[in-house]
């Protein structure tokens, strides 16, 4: 027998749970029921026993918690726990068919952005399970909270096993884990990423099982698995509420929604397991007869592509010197904020192109991706010509991206499509091969058909294909612009793909570029375009976008037009903008746009070193003392030091646009330690030594003491800022300063965090202690003005 | 279950260095755009259970797991008890989100939501508490506990939650740092007497009592 044989059955019966039948025999709360298949594996067996007995088709191993994490100092290898776990499975199964499943759970971590486990780090740990597992007949993956996490459990799986693999996660009632992934992201991500069959277990009842069982129907062709737990625990007792008779009647209920392999989690014992099958005996399995819809997501957000959707353009330093100077001088603030700027404008998924020649694009874009999705739940389009950062970038995101982009040539087709079939991700084709763009519509349509074939051998399913029949430019060749709206129109209409087109293009060289353009994206929309990528701050642009949405009935009575353009016309609370005010008195009272406008009309006539020490920073010193008396607070010290952010943006983009050097009074390595991830009091910290002229180099929290060594060598700093916020993190910066000590790093170190003090500072070598923001800009004025 | 529905300000004006000074108009204006995005995304969460102890001089066990709280600020604060309540309380993970979000589109937001969450954690677990006190109200209770105060150590936050099931049952981890992710959370214990407890104050002795703001104001943690 094996899975495939097992899926001809009209239902595959899986076991009850394993933990509620140990707890039953004494096991101590908190102890590793994993260990018992070592110290008493005659009761394993047994239990594994009662479930095939009582007619489970596969039992699950005792080795969910069996991982490198959960096993830390328990005595006993992975190795060791995972093969007698699997062994104890398969001396029960002798003599029958049932099948002997590795069982993988969570590690226990929480990964990044969110916790501080890496990608890597957590596709380590499953790996080893895997390959100590490898004896079982089927890997299952379950009760995963996080996307992230089931991913690289997954990714783990696939790279160093050849069985199938089933993987489920733990919904609440609100169809959501408890980190926020969604049923559709769920599945959209691991059926791109291979899994054999996706469901739910543990967390609800069957009670509560049939809108979440409907809802993953509507997302997947794959056997749909669940494996609730028997109702939820009295809280003391920890005995669930739903009897054997009760789940079996519950469960019957949602045959009809398309359920495939069933079990029980917590709470059920084999007599559940007895029932079910007895239940399930007369009926027939319903597959789902939904058509599956072309769609990304994130892990908390699915765009489903039904109606013109917008990807933004402005994550790209193409042509933007601002963006190429924060690409150069990592500086991520400005990169996030391009994408949230976006995002309010309307844009529904997100293009990320990071590449310049001065950077190493692959270690950027995994670093970008892995930001944004700490901040935007928008869908991301990994922009890249490199297939080495487009695979690392893929491999971090967590959900179904777009990559951006495939062609017609050969070589383009055989290293870019292989990536986009392994992640399961969708993918731009350009119309165009090694003889350049076509002229004709035909032979555009006749590369997207090439491009489709070459995906499809790759097992990309047609729906994640988007077509780009490539915009020319109108005042050079402008008989082109209606070539690439027929061709658009039968990838469409007749080939039946998704399309996406850069439209902006069109207007290149024509004044009023912003009428050609939008009047091409309608006509574009028209002919069938579903991914528009432009600039969504244009409001014209993003205002035809939903106009077509509104005209064509996509946006039902007409709510998200109406709810994007009365929200606008609500006047915000507009910032008195008095005549008589100076730039030091915006700055004190904290007034961003009055810092802006003035120190815009300033550069005009003044120098801009006597707007910095004369008008900015005696502001700042102004603030700094106020909050030093405690006459001025935090929120007011951060607006000013917030309006004289605005003010030295203006100063850099002048300076930027007339190829000056920025102002620079030195350079300051700033990091939050290994272990910690508290970092606004160094953001604080951080905006306020930038007002004051320094140079920045921000690291980031939980960061190497090796990465504050190299980036101190790297930009010369002469002062490093650390903090952390934990006692127990306080290590960490200890062993950073030594670092640094034993490198005799020619720099000085200022420690803060709620847990310092400034004898404990000297207990650790640092030199100097800061109470706060305002103290740091004590001490870097002391080091960096001697 | 607990549902949170505004949050004390007062308290949150407190973790932003606001002793008596009344705030300007405009801080509170944005105090309170700030608390209603905050209430948008908080999903209140928590799990308690009451274990009976094992008491030692420099040491608490429980019965029937293998956990032991160590250290004497804890055995003093259980000295009068036989029984006590564990609990863990977070407020989700959404909220590291939009507080990180705010610091790149507004610092201001930023602290403001980090100090309101703050806050938010402290009433859910003072309505935590009272439920408990509600269940438990034949026994007499000390005020909460946590790992991080005194000599309990945090390293001790692994085995609370495996022993609590925080991860299944409501989405909590602990780093190898052994911070608490969602970072708004936080595990106490309270302990349970059938006779009265005198509330040992261990103020004199907390690592942190220099640095202490609530001492600064001559207030008491609970410790």
């Amino acid at each position: 027998m094996d899975f495939n044989t097992l899926l001809k059955k009209e239902f595959v019966i899986l076991d009850g749970a394993m933990g509620t039948m140990l707890q039953k025999s004494g096991l101590k709360i908190g102890a590793i029921p994993e260990l018992l298949s070592i110290t008493e594996s005659r009761k394993i067996v047994d239990i594994h026993k009662q479930y095939i007995d009582a007619g489970a088709d596969i039992i699950y191993a005792n080795t969910f918690g069996a991982n490198a994490e959960k096993l830390k100092g328990c005595g006993y290898s992975v190795q060791e726990v995972v093969s007698a776990s699997v062994n104890n499975a398969k001396k029960a199964c002798e003599g029958t068919n049932t099948l002997v499943a590795l069982d993988i759970g969570p590690t226990g971590q929480m990964l990044l952005p969110s916790g501080t486990m890496s990608f890597e780090q957590a596709y380590e740990v499953f790996k080893e399970q895997v390959i100590a597992g490898k004896d079982a007949d089927v890997i299952v993956i379950e009760t995963m909270t996080q996307l992230g996490e089931i991913r690289a459990a997954l990714l783990a799986v696939k790279e160093n096993s050849d069985k199938p693999v089933i993987c489920t996660m733990t919904f609440e009632k609100n169809m959501r884990t408890f980190t926020g992934c969604s049923i559709p992201a769920m599945a959209k991500t691991l059926q791109g990423l291979g899994a054999n069959a996706i469901g739910i277990n543990c967390s609800i009842g069957p009670d509560d099982l049939p809108p979440i069982v409907e809802e993953l129907a509507r997302w997947t062709d794959l056997p749909i698995v669940i494996k609730p737990n028997a109702g939820l625990p009295d809280p003391s007792s920890d005995d669930y509420d739903v009897s054997a008779q009760d789940f079996s009647k519950s469960i019957e209920k949602i045959v009809s929604s398309g359920i495939k392999i069933v079990g029980g989690c917590c709470g059920t014992t084999p007599e559940y397991i007895m029932l079910l099958k007895q239940m399930l005996e007369n009926k027939k399995y319903q597959k789902p007869q939904y058509e599956i819809q072309s769609a990304v997501c994130s892990s908390s957000n699915t765009v489903v592509i039904d109606c013109p959707k917008i990807i933004g353009e402005r994550i790209n330093p193409t042509g933007k010197k601002r963006f190429k100077q924060a690409l150069i001088e990592n500086d991520m603030n400005y990169i996030l904020s391009q994408a949230l700027e976006q995002v309010s404008a309307g844009a529904d998924i997100l293009d990320v192109n990071v590449g310049l020649p001065e950077i190493d694009e692959c270690e950027m874009l995994t670093k970008t991706v892995m930001e944004l999705q700490e901040i935007v739940d928008t869908p991301l389009q990994i922009d890249s010509s490199d297939p080495k950062a487009i695979e690392s970038a893929l491999r971090i995101y967590q959900g179904k991206a777009i990559v951006n982009s495939v062609n017609g040539e050969q070589k383009s087709i055989d290293t870019i499509l292989p990536i986009v079939a392994k992640y399961g991700a969708s993918v731009v084709g350009l119309t165009l091969d090694e003889k350049g763009i076509p002229k004709t519509a035909q032979e555009r349509v006749e590369i997207a058909q090439r491009i489709l074939d070459s995906a499809q051998k790759y097992g990309i399913p047609k729906r994640d294909v988007y077509i780009d029949c490539l915009t020319l430019t109108a005042s050079a060749q402008q008989e082109q612009a209606t070539q690439t709206l027929e061709a658009l129109s039968v990838v469409k209409n007749k080939m039946g793909l998704k399309t996406v087109l850069g439209v902006s293009n069109i207007s290149f060289g024509l004044p009023c570029r912003e009428m050609v353009n939008s009047t091409f994206l309608t006509m574009a929309m028209q002919s069938g375009l579903d991914l528009p990528i432009i600039n969504p701050n244009a409001e014209s642009m993003t205002g035809a976008v939903r106009a077509f949405r509104l005209l064509t009935g996509a946006d039902e009575n007409c709510t998200n037009y109406i709810e994007a353009y009365t929200s606008q016309n609500k006047t915000p609370v507009q910032e008195i903008k008095s005549n008589d005010i100076t730039l030091k008195e915006a700055v004190q009272k904290g007034l961003r746009g009055d810092a802006q406008r003035l120190t815009k009309q300033l550069l005009e006539t003044c120098d801009v070193m006597e707007i910095i020490n004369e008008m900015l920073i005696p502001a700042l010193d102004v603030v700094g003392d106020g909050f030093e008396k405690g006459t001025l607070f935090l929120p007011q010290l951060i607006q000013s030091a917030k309006a004289a952010q605005v003010a030295f943006e203006e100063i850099k983009t002048k300076l930027i646009n007339e190829n000056k050097a920025p102002v620079s009074k030195g350079k300051i390595v700033l990091a939050t330690v290994k272990g910690d991830v508290h970092d606004i009091g160094k953001n604080i910290v951080k905006v306020l030594l930038e007002n004051y002229g320094y140079t920045v180099i921000d690291l980031g929290n939980n960061v190497e003491p090796s990465a504050v060594l190299d980036a101190v060598k790297t930009h010369n700093a002469k002062l490093v800022g650390l903090s952390a916020l934990m006692t127990t993190t306080l290590k960490s910066m200890e062993e950073t300063i030594k670092l640094l000590k034993d490198n005799n790093a020619d720099c000085k170190t200022v420690v803060g965090g709620a847990v310092l003090t400034p004898e404990y500072a000297k207990t650790i070598g640092a030199d100097f202690y800061a109470k706060d923001a305002k103290e740091s800009v004590d001490v870097a004025k002391i080091v960096l003005n001697q | 279950m607990i549902e949170i529905h505004s949050i004390n300000k007062n308290e949150a004006l407190r973790y932003l260095g606001y002793l008596d000074e009344e705030p300007t108009y405009d801080t509170l204006i944005a105090l309170e755009k700030n608390e209603k995005e905050l209430l948008k995304v908080i999903k209140p969460r928590y799990i308690y259970k009451c274990f009976d102890l094992i008491k030692m001089e420099d040491k608490v066990a429980l019965k029937d797991c293998d956990l032991v709280l160590s250290g004497e600020s804890i055995a003093k604060h259980l000295y009068y008890c036989d029984k006590a309540v564990l609990m863990c309380a977070t407020i989700s993970a959404d909220v590291d989100k939009l507080i990180k979000k705010a610091q790149v589109e507004d610092l201001v937001d930023a602290v403001m939501l980090d100090s309101l969450a703050s806050a938010v954690v402290e009433q859910l677990c003072d309505e935590v508490e009272e439920e408990i006190k509600k269940e438990y109200s034949d026994y007499s209770t000390t005020n909460r506990f946590s790992p991080g105060y005194g000599d309990l150590p945090l390293s001790i936050e692994r085995d609370w939650l495996a022993v609590m099931d925080a991860q299944r049952k409501i989405g909590l981890f602990v780093t190898h740092g052994d911070m608490l992710t969602p970072r708004k959370s936080v595990t106490a214990v309270i302990g349970l007497s059938e006779s009265k407890i005198e509330n040992i104050t261990l103020c004199d002795e907390c690592e942190i009592k220099e640095k202490c703001e609530k001492r600064k104001r001559g207030e008491y943690c609970g410790l």
